[in-house]
């Protein structure tokens, strides 16, 4: 705002003090800018580094007016066109001009610059209307200047890699000026970015770590709730999967690239990524955002725990949390695995093929743990074989058409016993995991009895049918019988 | 009633059989009608029609800021009232892994133990892994008679 | 044995005149001729009466009329009872056997000629007999409280309201209510459970009184035989005993379709969920409804529906009194055109019922 202001005086200044004849015809192409720079204003003095100056853009592009004539009255009349310094949305009208314009962009000046910007901007959160309500929230100035602009390579650049996020901060870290759009939104996200790794290499001049526009996109910019934003957490491990995927690109950094791919197998991908579960965690909620980083090995079990909250409890309680922290054991991940955690099976539980307990609780070194491990397991395979063998009576009896509703409701007993003793075998306490595993027994019982006594009710109809029909059909025949005989009997008398 | 006729001997051995046959017959049909019949007028172990589904009760006997259990048809419902004496229903079944829910006073939260999912009173989830928020059920409230329906 | 038997005999015999009623039955013969299978079906229909009385006052035990707690209960029959299922069962088909029989039973009656002099007041009296049977097979089906009992209960009360004048006070009568609620539930109990077995009971008195004071009727063919070929056979033993007989194997169908084909107990009735698509009478209102389905909503200047109702009033009336219109068969001759209609009535019900099961 300050430069506009300035800009603004220094046309009025040099419309007072300039004599129009005190130039030459020399620089009879741009006459604005051989006047203003004799004023050294900012915004001349800046523009002669701008792009559009280098290829041969004046003052009038922009300004309007006639840059040929020297007679100020002529030069910025309205005659002339001349528009004075753009306010509101006029500024992007008079960059759109030209760069939407592909007779102009391609043409003319050969340029790769992508056509659609104001239209991606239009789009964009920061295309919606502002407080004013007679412009847009943000103008092209607003993150790339207005005349000292330089192609975003170049490190003066506002926009470069390394300055983007003071550029975008200049709003998105003035609470008071956020608060006018969305009083919900963080004003931390510049702060937690220099916590993160990216942020850190940033500052240390890497221009090829994330910035801002990196997740986000640049002209494009859309809510992180809407569907179609970068940042949704739908589209969010594909986003960080860009560069961390890209193996040639994460080699300079020494880590692995497999990330994504592991993590769309695993049950939080294919929970997020296929059956668009927006519960289900992406790379942010267990890495952070604007703050992204690895946990650390003692927070893992904290961070896993926001969801898995039980779990967490249980296992901090248990004697394994000082065990792991104390053998810099990741807590969680030792068993579960990181980026690629797959449903959590009963198999991992035991010490045979697949389980994660032998790893330390050896038959010969660590015999308690081993022998506990040995029963958790044999405990949770009792209990699927007694939930399956009563789903199985319960199905039969449904399928033959007896009536086990009561039955069937009891079954979510059994599962939910099942589902229990998982969540148990954090407590690595054998007593609270056979209290629920015995919970679940006790209800497998109750529905099998159920379901078999509707079985056997089943055969016990039919076979009572067929008694009562053997009886009723040599009852029938007897009777037909002796009907014969009294009718044989009554021809005779007659 | 039939006079006897002049009948020999095995003709004789006949009716008998007929009329031992007959009679057996009507009394084992007497027992296959009866035995049913007697087997029903016993009262059932259960005493009574087990009040389930959709009555959830009174709701002036309904405690204020309270969740309850409610059996529908062959899934748990849970009840709800709030502080402010509103009375909701949800499915019981924790949208995560299926176990049943329940309501924590202490929290003022629709709780699952398995997971630690929880929901707050609208049913939306606010914690632990659940993916979607509870289905509600339709409450209507009919004098002081609570009545739970599904939402159709 | 034999002696005890006879004495007993004698001690009744002597208060209230026994062997007048055996001698009577002793007389009574039934015609014997290529028809008299049709003799049967009224028997049938009275056994199978007789059933839906024992399995009825059996489910009265258990059964508990309010919206809440029937279709439960019905449930708890079905599955906690011992037999409930059997008895729930058997009552459900023999309902529907019934009226089978019963309808099978009219035609014979029709096709004969039977009702004619001096047979007139008990066809009257079979007529009223199947109307009862029918009401109480509309107000039974609505017992289980189930989704589509609750919603033909619905469509079948509606179809009374559109009448003129008379149709709103009907319908909220049955109803108990401007709609089907708990209260027409109770309505319909009181019906199924007292007020038709009261009535129906009197009328079925009045029906084999008549019966058996004017005998087995005779077709026209058989009586116009010389009485030396008019073959007959003593009612009693033989067509009792034949009775008898086809009593068991009808019993025996009974169980048979309950074990194998139990009657569905289906959803419990959601008053305030829409209505589901199907929805069908009873396959004996089924011609009825089918027919105004296929009248167009206006005809001349008055409901469609007004007018399918008023038809059919008018064929029942017609239908109920054709032993007072039809002199010809009164006076022993035949009248072809009382099969022609018997024949159109028998075709257009089996056509439109099949049409309504199948759609």
């Amino acid at each position: 705002m300050a430069l506009v202001n300035n800009n603004a005086l220094a046309i009025v200044l040099c419309s007072v003090l300039a004599l129009p004849t005190a130039f030459g015809t020399a620089q009879a192409q741009d006459q604005c800018l051989t006047c203003h720079s004799t004023l050294e204003d900012n915004a001349s003095t800046a523009f002669k580094g701008d792009i559009h100056f280098r290829n041969g853009l004046t003052c009038a592009s922009c300004h309007g007016g006639d840059s040929h004539t020297d007679d100020m009255e002529k030069a910025m009349g309205t005659a002339a066109g001349f528009i004075g310094v753009p306010k509101g949305d006029r500024i992007s009208v008079a960059c759109a001009k030209c760069h939407s314009d592909a007779g102009v962009m391609v043409k003319k000046y050969n340029s790769a610059i992508p056509l659609d910007q104001m239209e991606l901007v239009g789009g964009s959160v920061h295309g919606k209307l502002s407080t004013s309500g007679r412009e847009h929230i943000a103008q092209c100035t607003s993150c790339h200047g207005a005349h000292g602009i330089v192609t975003k390579t170049n490190r003066s650049s506002p926009v470069h890699p390394l300055n983007l996020p003071a550029t975008c901060a200049k709003c998105h870290s003035d609470a008071t000026f956020m608060r006018t759009y969305n009083p919900s939104l963080p004003v931390d996200q510049l702060e937690k970015y220099k916590t993160s790794v990216h942020g850190k290499r940033n500052k240390n001049g890497d221009p090829k770590t994330a910035e801002c526009a990196s997740c986000h996109g640049s002209h494009e910019i859309l809510s992180a709730k809407d569907p179609r934003s970068q940042v949704h957490p739908t589209k969010l491990p594909a986003t960080c999967a860009k560069c961390h995927s890209d193996a040639t690109y994460m080699r300079p950094y020494g880590i692995a690239s497999d990330q994504f791919e592991q993590f769309a197998r695993s049950v939080h991908g294919q929970a997020l990524l296929e059956k668009k579960d927006l519960g289900a965690p992406a790379c942010n909620d267990c890495h952070g955002n604007h703050g992204a980083a690895p946990p650390g090995v003692e927070s893992v079990s904290k961070v896993c725990g926001t969801c898995h909250a039980l779990n967490a409890e249980l296992f901090s309680s248990s004697p394994h949390k000082k065990a792991f922290d104390s053998r810099k054991l990741p807590e969680c991940e030792t068993c579960h695995g990181n980026h690629e955690i797959v449903a959590a099976k009963d198999e991992l539980l035991g010490v045979g093929e697949g389980a994660v307990c032998a790893w330390c609780h050896k038959e010969n070194s660590n015999i308690k743990g081993y022998q506990i491990a040995r029963t958790m397991r044999s405990l949770a395979d009792s209990l699927i074989v007694s939930e399956e063998n009563a789903i199985m009576l319960v199905d039969e009896a449904e399928q033959k058409g007896m009536e086990v509703g009561e039955a069937k409701f009891k079954l979510r007993e059994i599962r939910q016993a099942r589902l229990e003793t998982r969540t148990k075998v954090h407590s690595f306490d054998l007593d609270q995991f056979s209290e629920v595993a015995t919970r679940g027994f006790g209800s497998a019982a109750k529905v099998s009895t159920e379901a078999s006594e509707a079985i056997d009710q089943y055969y016990f109809r039919r076979w009572g049918l067929f008694i009562a029909s053997l009886i009723i059909t040599i009852l029938a025949f007897a009777l037909y019988i002796s009907i014969r005989r009294i009718e044989k009997e009554q021809v005779q008398n007659r | 009633m039939d006079t006897p006729t002049t009948l020999d001997q095995p003709q004789h051995s006949k009716r008998d059989f007929l009329k031992y046959l007959l009679g057996g017959g009507i009394l084992a049909w007497l027992g296959a009608v009866f035995y049913p019949v007697f087997a029903y007028l016993k009262p059932p172990k259960q005493g009574d029609v087990e009040v389930t589904s959709v009555k959830a009760g009174k709701l002036s006997e309904i405690e204020k800021e309270s969740g309850v259990i409610v059996r529908f048809g062959n899934k748990p419902v849970m009840m709800i009232r709030t502080a402010e004496g509103e009375v909701r229903a949800f499915s019981a079944t924790c949208t995560h892994l299926d176990c049943t829910v329940q309501f924590r006073k202490d929290t003022g939260v629709i709780w699952c133990a398995c997971h630690n999912g929880k929901y707050d009173l609208n049913g939306r989830v606010v914690g632990g892994p659940p993916p979607r928020p509870l289905d509600e059920y339709r409450v209507i409230i009919q004098a002081d008679e609570v009545i739970i329906s599904s939402r159709t | 044995m034999k002696t005890l038997w006879n004495r007993t005999f004698t001690w009744i015999d002597e208060r209230v005149q026994l062997s007048d009623v055996m001698h009577f039955l002793e007389k009574k013969s039934v015609p014997v001729h290529s028809h008299s299978v049709w003799y049967y079906f009224g028997g049938v229909s009275l056994f199978l009466f007789i059933i839906q009385v024992v399995t009825g006052i059996l489910l009265l035990l258990y059964y508990k009329g309010s919206e809440e707690l029937a279709f439960e209960s019905i449930q708890f029959i079905m599955a906690k009872v011992e037999f409930g299922w059997l008895i729930r069962s058997i009552h459900s088909w023999a309902a529907n056997l019934f009226i089978l029989s019963a309808f099978i039973h009219m035609f014979s009656v029709l096709f004969e000629k039977a009702y004619r002099k001096p047979r007139e007041l008990t066809w009257l009296s079979g007529m009223i007999l199947l109307f009862l049977g029918m009401g109480f097979g509309f107000s039974g089906y609505l017992l289980p409280w189930n989704e589509v009992s609750f919603f033909a209960t619905k469509v079948g009360t509606d179809i009374a309201g559109v009448l003129p004048i008379v149709g709103e006070p009907i319908m909220v009568f049955l109803r108990g209510g401007e709609d089907v609620t708990g209260a027409t539930l109770s309505r319909f109990f009181g019906f199924h459970v007292a007020v038709l077995p009261g009535i129906f009971t009197v009328v079925l008195g009045l029906h084999l009184l008549l019966v058996q004071r004017q005998g087995m009727s005779k077709p026209l063919s058989y009586e116009r035989l010389p009485v030396t070929d008019q073959k007959t056979m003593p009612f009693f033993p033989n067509f009792m005993l034949r009775d008898l007989l086809l009593w068991l194997l009808v019993l025996n169908l009974l169980a048979i379709l309950a074990v194998f084909f139990p009657w569905e107990l289906g959803v419990k009735a959601d008053p305030f969920a829409p209505a589901p698509a199907g929805i069908k009478p009873e396959w004996y209102f089924m011609f009825m409804f089918q027919t105004l389905k296929y009248i167009p909503g206006e005809l001349w200047f008055l409901e469609g529906e007004v007018v399918g109702i008023l038809l059919f009033s008018l064929a029942g009336v017609v239908w109920m009194f054709i032993p007072f219109w039809d002199k010809k068969s009164s006076r022993g001759e035949e009248n072809r055109f009382i099969n022609y209609i018997g024949l159109f009535a028998l075709i257009y019900i089996i056509i439109l019922t099949t049409i309504g099961w199948l759609s």
